[in-house]
């Protein structure tokens, strides 16, 4: 009894399994993969963008937080997965430009994905305690000579990480590994606890991770990175600094798939985030937390995450950031 | 203004039917989540933060704060009645919760699990109202010196949790912090026994590790011999929890109550430990001490208590400081964030009528809780008389399903199923289970903030008793080790 | 088993594990960078210390182990059954082909399966019952983390719910 309902059980499901070759995509709902966790800005984003983006595909997505390793855990599944675009990834700065140029053993590489677009960008900002009398970058950069001073992360081979080096590299700190240190913490939250804390002295990070501390004068802000200067941040552009190379110092987050992806499949993402962003609601939900929307076509987004990579790159070649165990 | 006019802001922001209806449909959706072992409290929160978008700010964030109390409360269900922690802060109730329903007493232990979660429910909320200020700038006194003491000092726990011999209670938990190692290292980034395995990198899933251990053992131990539970009096759980078992458990529940509130101020600890705290103190000041773990009310009490004066606590750092304590709230501060709203000291001075409006909220929440837990009491308690060979395969399934769901992951099933093994000849060899998570969950925390102690202060080890805080804990984790050596010293404890 | 013989076990197992990790495990399994400026930042440092805690209270098992009476028996000791292994060895099979059966058959299917085959392993009274809840509950089950949830549960390569 029992076999022979499995049996049929199989042979129904293998008379099923004739789908039409030519059916449109996408033929049913779509995994989007958030290799972040809950709360975070990537899962903030994708969810923001969840309900236009699908009115616009007109098959319901699936959002799934597969979490861990800095964002590897979740871009190697969509790396294995099949190329039929019915798993795709948000990408997000860290773990696709950040650490594809930190770790040598990273499971994965820029090229195993085929990235079709980016849509959102966020500042950065460096901020400080009232407390520490830091009121300037110089000031910092001082202090630094002094030494004593250290940084948060939210872990090795995030944007925080290489942010921090980054920022004092450029204003003339010689070897920022040395002069500073980093001590890592686990998650976005726990790095602006730390610098509230006194754990560590700046932490340079998107500016909306930021925006509640500096609205309720916990943290003051240094500088921004971006050239225009930031609502609710009182404080300097790059720009304003003279170091224009900052500008690449900034958060993303985009959508990729494997990298056998066809190019029907990627023109029709295209054009659904054109219509996804474009909805109120989303716009409204995610400048208010300060991201700026720009929607760049697969061309541009490949041009613009290589390009970051390639800045990270060379900067973790010269100071030898290279993690390689 | 004053309290007054506070107050009534507030009550002008929360008396409307909406608002008490989201937070009411907000406990039951909590609820049951919370008693699906996978689904968690975390997730359900996550799954209910997408509807608050487009409601009033206040009545989003109420939805949220009830599907959270709600599912840290129905963790226990399952805990109690299948051995399985519906969400990881009632992995504590089990060691007693567990055995009484073994006992055919399902009922009383729910109902107490209910009386404790809406007591502590009330002191914690209490707490956040009228120490919000004071909690949080102790809890800003805490750097990775005073986690570490405080961690060092929570892993005395252990000795509470061990049962018959401390010594096999001490290996569980050194396998559960060499377990704990399996991962990215946190300082330089490197592999740790991942064998190239990017599912190994982000660490072994806390859920799966925990459902794994508890869970399958049951189930394991069910084909080694199927007819072991026949002629035990397991079903029938009819009988109901009296106020006598109350007013003796008083206590205990106030103690897991004050414990939940001061390791819930602090962020990153979370409720889990704060259970095992609770338990284990309760446990210690006990007259019945050596019934722990084989079926005393007590101990279910105190483990609830424990994990519930957390919910409240855990807003003292998200409304005071902006800092979110535990994954849960790092959620609901994307809640305020949508509406514009910057929890922080400027909330209240701004939106102080959304913060009186949210702890009216709250309070009325504890009354809500103790409804809707009552009948799923009702509801979940014919759970206990379902024939246990059809039971167990229906908890296996359930375990599959809400395992793959923590991260959407199959590499976690493995996990939880490697673990189940684990967990079975620990079973076999009487080693008990509880030491080997409570070290699972802390592990983690110790090294990391030693680690990150010693890059502050350039390796330089005297930063670990830095100040009182850190003194205060060194001092009472030596009180007790030295009673734990001398009790086990007189028992003999070191043998059987 | 008795209480002698559970902890001389015991012992001797986590003496093995401590020397096996420290000449074996870390060396091979902990990757360290060459720049570690000091031995307690260093990545193996937290697992040496721990395996050597995990030799120390080896040795202790065994003293302590040593020091317990021989005649001494536990008095809830399940009973040595070979049906029991045969069973035992059934349900780690049973799980090891769900870990492949996951992805190609997809969660449903397999956990269909599996409640049935376990169910029977267990040598139910209510065969009925079993076979109509080993459809009813994956189902039900799948119907509330896919579409209540939104949980995207894998449904494998062959027939596919909605």
């Amino acid at each position: 009894m029992n076999f022979r309902q499995i049996a049929t059980a199989l042979s129904v499901s293998a008379a099923l399994t004739i789908v039409p070759a030519l059916a449109e995509y996408p033929e049913r709902a779509i995994n989007m993969v958030i290799p972040f966790g809950a709360g975070g800005a990537t899962d903030i984003s994708a969810r923001a963008i969840a309900e236009p983006l699908g009115n616009a595909v007109g098959k319901p997505l699936i959002m799934v937080n597969l979490t861990g390793a800095g964002g590897a855990t979740g871009s190697v599944n969509v790396k294995n997965a099949k190329g039929d675009g019915q798993t795709m990834l948000f990408a997000r700065v860290g773990s696709h430009s950040v650490s594809p140029a930190m770790k040598e053993t990273l499971p994965y590489t820029l090229d195993d994905f085929r990235f079709v677009t980016v849509y959102e960008i966020n500042p950065v900002a460096c901020a400080v305690t009232p407390a520490s009398g830091i009121n300037s970058m110089e000031d910092l950069v001082a202090k630094v000579a002094e030494g004593g001073v250290s940084y948060s992360s939210s872990g090795v081979g995030s944007l925080l990480h290489i942010a921090g080096a980054m920022v004092l590299k450029e204003f003339g700190v010689e070897n920022p590994l040395e002069a500073a240190t980093h001590i890592p913490q686990k998650g976005g939250g726990a790095a602006a606890t730390a610098v509230l804390n006194g754990t560590a002295t700046f932490l340079c990070t998107n500016s909306s991770a930021l925006a509640s501390f500096v609205a309720n004068g916990q943290l003051k802000p240094l500088m921004v990175t971006t050239e225009q200067p930031i609502t609710g941040f009182d404080a300097p552009t790059a720009n304003e600094l003279g170091k224009p190379a900052l500008n690449q110092l900034v958060g993303w987050t985009g959508i990729a798939g494997p990298d056998d992806l066809p190019d029907d499949v990627a023109t029709k993402w295209e054009a659904w985030m054109a219509t996804a962003t474009q909805d109120e609601k989303f716009i409204k939900t995610m400048t208010s937390a300060g991201s700026i929307i720009t929607l760049m076509s697969e061309e541009e987004a490949n041009t613009f995450i290589r390009g970051q990579f390639e800045v990270f790159r060379a900067l973790v070649d010269d100071l030898g950031m290279r993690i390689e165990g | 203004m004053s309290l007054m006019d506070n107050l009534l802001a507030g009550l002008s922001l929360v008396a409307s039917f909406e608002v008490f209806f989201a937070l009411f449909v907000g406990i039951c959706i909590g609820v049951v989540g919370g008693a699906i072992p996978g689904l968690s409290a975390t997730m359900a929160v996550a799954l209910t933060l997408p509807f608050t978008f487009s409601l009033q700010p206040i009545t989003g964030i109420l939805l949220l704060l009830g599907v959270y109390k709600g599912g840290i409360f129905g963790g226990c269900i399952p805990a109690i009645l299948i051995k399985t922690p519906g969400t990881p802060a009632s992995s504590a109730t089990i060691l007693d919760g567990h055995p009484m329903a073994e006992k055919g007493e399902s009922g009383r232990a729910l109902g107490m699990a209910l009386w404790a979660s809406c007591t502590a429910d009330i002191v914690s909320n209490l707490a956040l109202i009228l120490f919000a200020g004071w909690l949080a700038s102790f809890a800003l006194k805490f750097g990775p010196p005073e986690f570490f003491a405080l961690i060092l000092f929570s892993l005395t726990i252990i000795a509470g949790v061990s049962g018959e011999s401390l010594l096999r209670g001490a290996l569980a938990a050194i396998l559960g912090l060499l377990l704990a190692t399996v991962g990215l290292d946190l300082v330089y980034g490197t592999n740790r026994f991942t064998f190239g395995d990017p599912n190994m990198m982000g660490g072994l899933n806390f859920i799966a590790v925990l459902i794994g251990l508890f869970a399958i053992p049951e189930i394991i131990a069910m084909a080694w011999n199927p007819v072991a539970h026949l002629g035990k009096p397991r079903a029938l759980g009819q009988s109901k929890v009296t106020f006598a078992d109350y007013k003796r458990c008083f206590k205990s529940i106030i103690r897991g109550s004050v414990i939940g509130v001061f390791l819930g101020s602090i962020p990153g600890i979370g409720a889990a430990p704060s259970a095992f705290l609770s338990y284990s103190e309760a446990r210690r000041k006990s007259p019945n001490k050596e019934n722990f773990g084989k079926g005393e009310i007590e101990g279910v009490a105190a483990s609830e208590a424990g994990n519930n004066g957390v919910a409240g606590a855990t807003l003292i750092p998200l409304l005071a400081l902006g800092v979110p304590g535990d994954v849960i709230t790092a959620i609901i501060i994307g809640a305020f964030m949508v509406h514009g709203l910057q929890p922080g000291p400027m909330m209240f001075i701004l939106n102080v009528d959304i913060i009186y409006g949210l702890f009216i909220g709250l309070i009325v929440s504890s009354v809500f809780l103790f409804i809707v837990g009552s009948v799923a009491i009702k509801g979940f308690r014919f759970v206990a008389d379902v024939p246990k060979r059809i039971l167990m395969p229906a908890v296996l399934v359930l375990c599959i399903y809400g395992v793959f769901a923590v991260n959407n992951n199959i590499f976690d099933v493995g996990v939880m199923f490697a673990m189940g093994w684990v967990g079975y000849l620990m079973m076999r060899y009487r080693i008990p289970a509880a030491p080997f998570l409570i070290a699972f969950i802390l592990g983690p925390l110790l090294e990391d903030n030693f680690r990150q102690a010693m890059l502050m202060s350039g390796s330089d080890p005297m930063i670990l008793i830095r100040g009182p805080i850190t003194w205060f804990f060194w001092v009472v984790t030596i009180i007790t080790v030295v009673a734990i050596t001398r009790s086990v010293v007189s028992k003999d404890k070191l043998g059987v | 088993m008795t209480p002698r013989s559970v902890q001389l076990h015991l012992g001797a197992t986590a003496c093995l594990i401590s020397l096996v990790l420290i000449f074996v495990g870390i060396p091979h399994a902990v990757s360290s960078p060459s720049n570690v400026s000091n031995i307690v930042l260093s990545p193996t440092f937290w697992p040496y210390v721990l395996s050597g805690f995990t030799g120390l209270t080896g040795v202790g098992l065994v003293l302590a182990g040593l020091r317990v009476n021989p005649s001494e028996f536990f008095e809830d000791e399940p009973e040595n059954d070979s049906l029991g292994l045969l069973r035992l060895a059934a349900l780690a099979i049973i799980m090891v082909v769900t870990m492949f059966a996951l992805p190609i058959l997809g969660m449903v299917w397999t956990t269909m399966l599996v409640f049935a085959f376990t169910a029977f392993l267990f040598r139910t009274r209510h065969p009925r019952t079993a076979i109509i809840c080993a459809i009813v509950i994956p189902l039900a089950l799948y119907v509330f983390f896919a579409h209540v949830a939104g949980v995207g549960i894998p449904q494998g390569n062959f027939l596919r719910l909605p």
